[in-house]
């Protein structure tokens, strides 16, 4: 009785030391419960797959540093997707405080696969106004960012000379953390200029998707961390990559964590029916 | 005079916008440009206000000595680094704002109170999910799938066998607890099994974890949520109305003449 | 266009190379239509048009006329293409069409469609149905604050987090602690933010009437201003003008992690006895609430972010969700016009719910065939 009654009013801070003790452990000691790949990241990585080579994908880098843990692995793996199939990447972004992420990522993926700045991946950076922004982006990327995140003309890279527009580009990745985002691709990309739209999202809001996945106006889904561990997990099947997988690392800790969580509710509803039981 | 003409600024552009999302002539789409960028000038104005405030209000914690006014002086020093070396180097890629304060103090500082969301998630979790009532026992089943589904530990889960993990935890608390309400709920579950079983001819069902996870967001979830998005729209409807014709008068900041 | 002759050429070569008969000319283009897009801003036209009955073709030309100006290819659409939209044309200026369907080295023209000119709409037709709903919809209100006004007796259900608000704010001064009341991240213009800035004016005169402290802490500087013309108002009305302090409305921060650091704080060293978090929130809501969930305080939660709710919902005493916080200005200070207003509004959802009652069945009935029909009915009330 004790016991349930000690349980019922444990102290935080012993709940918090369980928490992370379980979701560092596997981050030391990888416990290797394996991710399948479901049909929502299949899909994205079969429609990027079939991109011919040589052409450019847009991605949309819409998050900011407290997403990044979820959504920044998906960025690099489609990155690394890309690259190993001989795709070019222009990345843009509909959130200022993704521009560091996307900047990042343009300086850390492209050397992997001996791609250059330039020839293989351009990011043009953040401007204000969404709906103008992909609108202006539909009739002429020069006219909306007439030059890159870095103050280069694009009329300078020889990337831009094949992209003048969104016509020219099959398909958009947008990685959106709220709004702004994916749906904003969905809104005018998608709808006016027949672009295919894959997004990937927090866990949180990945049901708002689904109906638009049913609906058939999106291409594929990458939903939280578990998603970008999927798509991870496909870009290095097929052998276009051999790095180290964040996403992949990380869902040993997510379950892990999910475990524990679900044994304390266990734990203290057993306890609070004890109690109940007994008039405590 | 300092009521009337806010509101009736509120009441002439209220309707105007309205009117605006009916036509689309390109006087009406200039129209709607020159004021989405006229809200984001005054967006820009009320930086300066938000600096201004905060310098003050500091500055006066820390001359009158109040309660943790040695926390003044580090916001203080942290805002005046942050614009000095933002106005003497520039903001680009590469710039000391850039490589220092965002890359490696913001975006750590912010992913560190975003990791904070586990563990309170986990403090929350246990004290909240009691099964107390029918409803919150059915909100704790449909948290237990959800979790475990959309996690790689119960991938391969058959959620049949979940639901007799589940009826074995059950009757084991039960017989701890030696509660009725549990053995009324595990006996309806062991009943609704054994029906499941014989119509899926004595062979366990296919049906796995994480496909009920992602039935049980994109139905029972999605309506809720749908439901509670119709309230929130008309709500906000209606308010809206209230603030142009001058019913609703908060936002003026002193309440109803 | 170079690039397509070349591809032409070459076709009808590889064709040659293999001895090979050559492609029939295909059948010409039909029903080639040319009308000014409906219900947009000008400058753009529509073209439609049917394959011939004949051998096919493997790209159709798009060519242009206007005139005083040559005659010029304007685009090249895949076979399965039967539409275009031609958004490179001037106002009140007259154009004609022609379609050509292209098989290996042969062009076959449409008949000319008939000139046709663009101009701006001066009302989207497609917004008809939200124009209608709008109408009905202010009616209703309007009504029921007419009827409000002629001091009718209009009930609103129980809400208990609203009930909870003068129990709260004793339990504060009677502990001698504290009341913190976060009025959201969003800015001034957010409805949710309103909403959240007429409870203050409610809470604070209580507070003054009990003579509570009152910490609100804000993250949008023109939502402070507000906040704090508001509370000292408040002080006033309840005749205690002299203990508004002005320190105790402050702006922290913009940046919503800092924020939430900054009221943590603020909650671990003041130990408040109760919180207020009405307004909008994002991903701080739970290290909000659990953080005043560990000091004690009993806390009253309302946002319209159906993210977020469930957060409030686990970790405070109670949440007002969605309308229930749009609602609160008029529960709390039961003003007739103001309930009339929510009168209208719950008249409106009924209706809602009515529409997407018929709208569903309707739809379910446009798959047999004799019925599908129904499925237009329904589209009237699809969004464009």
């Amino acid at each position: 009785m004790k016991l349930f009654n000690y349980l019922l009013k444990i102290d935080r801070r012993i709940i918090y030391i369980v928490v992370g003790l379980l979701v560092m452990f596997p981050l030391v000691k990888p416990l290797g419960l394996g991710v399948t790949s479901g049909p929502r990241a299949r899909t994205l990585f079969e429609a990027i797959d079939a991109v011919p080579a040589g052409k450019t994908i847009l991605i949309s880098v819409d998050f900011d540093p407290s997403s990044m843990p979820e959504l920044y692995p998906m960025l690099t793996a489609v990155m690394r997707h890309a690259f190993a199939k001989n795709l070019k990447v222009l990345l843009c972004g509909l959130w200022v405080t993704g521009a560091g992420l996307a900047d990042k990522a343009a300086t850390e993926i492209p050397p992997e696969y001996g791609k250059k700045y330039g020839e293989d991946v351009v990011f043009l950076g953040w401007k204000a106004g969404v709906d103008a922004v992909i609108l202006g982006m539909g009739e002429n990327i020069k006219n909306v960012y007439p030059v890159d995140y870095y103050g280069k003309p694009l009329d300078s890279l020889p990337m831009m000379n094949t992209v003048k527009q969104l016509r020219d580009i099959p398909i958009v990745f947008a990685i959106s953390a709220g709004t702004p985002g994916y749906q904003d691709w969905l809104l005018y990309a998608q709808s006016r200029y027949g672009m295919r739209v894959g997004a990937g999202v927090t866990a949180v809001s990945a049901a708002d998707a689904y109906p638009y996945l049913q609906s058939g106006q999106m291409t594929g889904l990458l939903a939280g961390m578990k998603g970008g561990a999927e798509y991870e997990v496909l870009v290095q099947k097929a052998g276009y990559s051999k790095a180290y997988m964040p996403a992949v690392a990380a869902m040993d800790s997510q379950s892990l964590a999910h475990v524990v969580i679900l044994l304390l509710v266990i734990v203290g509803n057993v306890a609070y029916f004890a109690t109940r039981k007994r008039g405590a | 005079m300092k009521r009337s003409i806010p509101l009736a600024i509120c009441l002439i552009m209220g309707i105007a916008m309205m009117i605006q999302f009916f036509v689309p002539h390109p006087a009406s789409v200039a129209f709607y440009d020159l004021t989405t960028k006229w809200v984001r000038i005054v967006a820009a104005f009320a930086l300066v206000l938000g600096t201004g405030s905060l310098v003050m209000y500091h500055v006066d914690k820390l001359q009158r000595r109040r309660r943790g006014w040695y926390y003044s002086i580090v916001t203080l020093t942290a805002a005046a680094a942050t614009s000095v070396i933002g106005l003497g180097w520039g903001v680009r890629p590469g710039s000391p704002l850039q490589d220092i304060i965002f890359s490696n103090l913001l975006v750590p500082l912010n992913s560190s109170m975003f990791a904070i969301l586990a563990f309170y998630m986990a403090s929350a979790a246990y004290r909240a999910f009691r099964a107390r009532t029918k409803e919150a026992a059915l909100l704790l089943v449909a948290a237990f799938v959800v979790m475990l589904g959309m996690v790689p530990i119960g991938a391969n889960v058959p959620f049949f066998w979940f639901l007799v993990v589940m009826a074995g935890a059950l009757i084991v608390a039960g017989l701890v607890t030696r509660s009725k309400a549990l053995f009324i709920g595990t006996g309806a579950l062991v009943v609704g099994l054994l029906v499941w079983l014989a119509f899926s001819g004595f062979k366990v069902p296919r049906l796995m974890l994480p496909d009920t996870a992602e039935w049980v967001l994109s139905v029972p979830n999605m309506a809720a949520k749908r439901a509670i998005l119709f309230g929130i729209a008309l709500g906000g409807i209606a308010t809206s109305l209230k603030v142009i014709l001058g019913i609703e008068r908060g936002w003026l900041g002193g309440g109803k003449q | 266009m170079i690039s397509l002759l070349i591809l032409l050429l070459a076709g009808q070569a590889a064709l040659l190379d293999t001895g090979a008969a050559p492609l029939a000319p295909p059948a010409p283009p039909v029903a080639v239509r040319a009308f000014d897009t409906p219900n947009d801003a000008g400058k753009s036209i529509t073209l439609s048009w049917n394959a011939g009955e004949g051998p096919a073709h493997e790209a159709w030309i798009i060519e242009r006329t206007a005139a005083g100006i040559e005659p010029e290819v304007i685009a090249t659409n895949k076979p399965g293409e039967t539409g275009y939209l031609d958004e490179g044309v001037k106002d009140r200026v007259g154009y004609t069409y022609r379609i050509a369907a292209v098989a290996g080295i042969d062009t076959v023209w449409s008949q000319p469609s008939a000139p046709v000119t663009c101009a701006p709409q001066l009302f989207n037709a497609d917004r008809l149905n939200i124009l209608i709903a709008m109408v009905i919809f202010f009616a209703l209100i309007i009504y029921y604050i007419e009827t409000a006004k002629k001091g009718k007796n209009l009930f609103v259900r129980r809400i208990a987090g609203l009930d909870a608000v003068e129990e709260a704010v004793g339990r504060a001064t009677e502990m001698g602690r504290p009341i913190i009341y976060v009025p959201g991240l969003g800015g001034v213009s957010d409805i949710a933010t309103i909403a959240s800035l007429n409870i203050l004016g409610e809470v604070a005169k209580k507070v003054a009437q009990y003579d509570s402290a009152l910490l609100v802490p804000n993250r949008d500087p023109i939502v402070y201003t507000v906040a704090r013309e508001m509370v000292r108002e408040s002080y006033t009305k309840a005749g205690r003008p002299d203990a508004f302090k002005q320190d105790s409305v402050f702006f922290i921060t913009s940046e919503q992690f800092a924020y939430a650091a900054a009221v943590d704080g603020l909650m671990a060293r003041e130990k408040p006895a109760t919180n207020f978090f009405l307004g909008m929130f994002w991903a701080e809501s739970l290290i909000l609430a659990e953080t005043g969930a560990q000091t004690g305080a009993i806390q009253i939660a309302g946002t319209d972010s159906v993210f977020q709710l469930p957060f409030f919902i686990t970790a405070c005493d109670y949440t007002l969700i969605g309308e229930e916080l749009y609602a609160a200005s008029a529960y709390l200070s039961r003003e007739p016009l103001l309930l009339g207003s929510l009168k209208g509004q719950d008249y409106g959802k009924i209706i809602i719910l009515a529409i997407v009652a018929v709208g569903s069945a309707l739809l379910l009935l446009s798959g047999i065939p004799a019925l599908s029909i129904l499925a237009r009915i329904a589209d009237f009330f699809s969004v464009r």
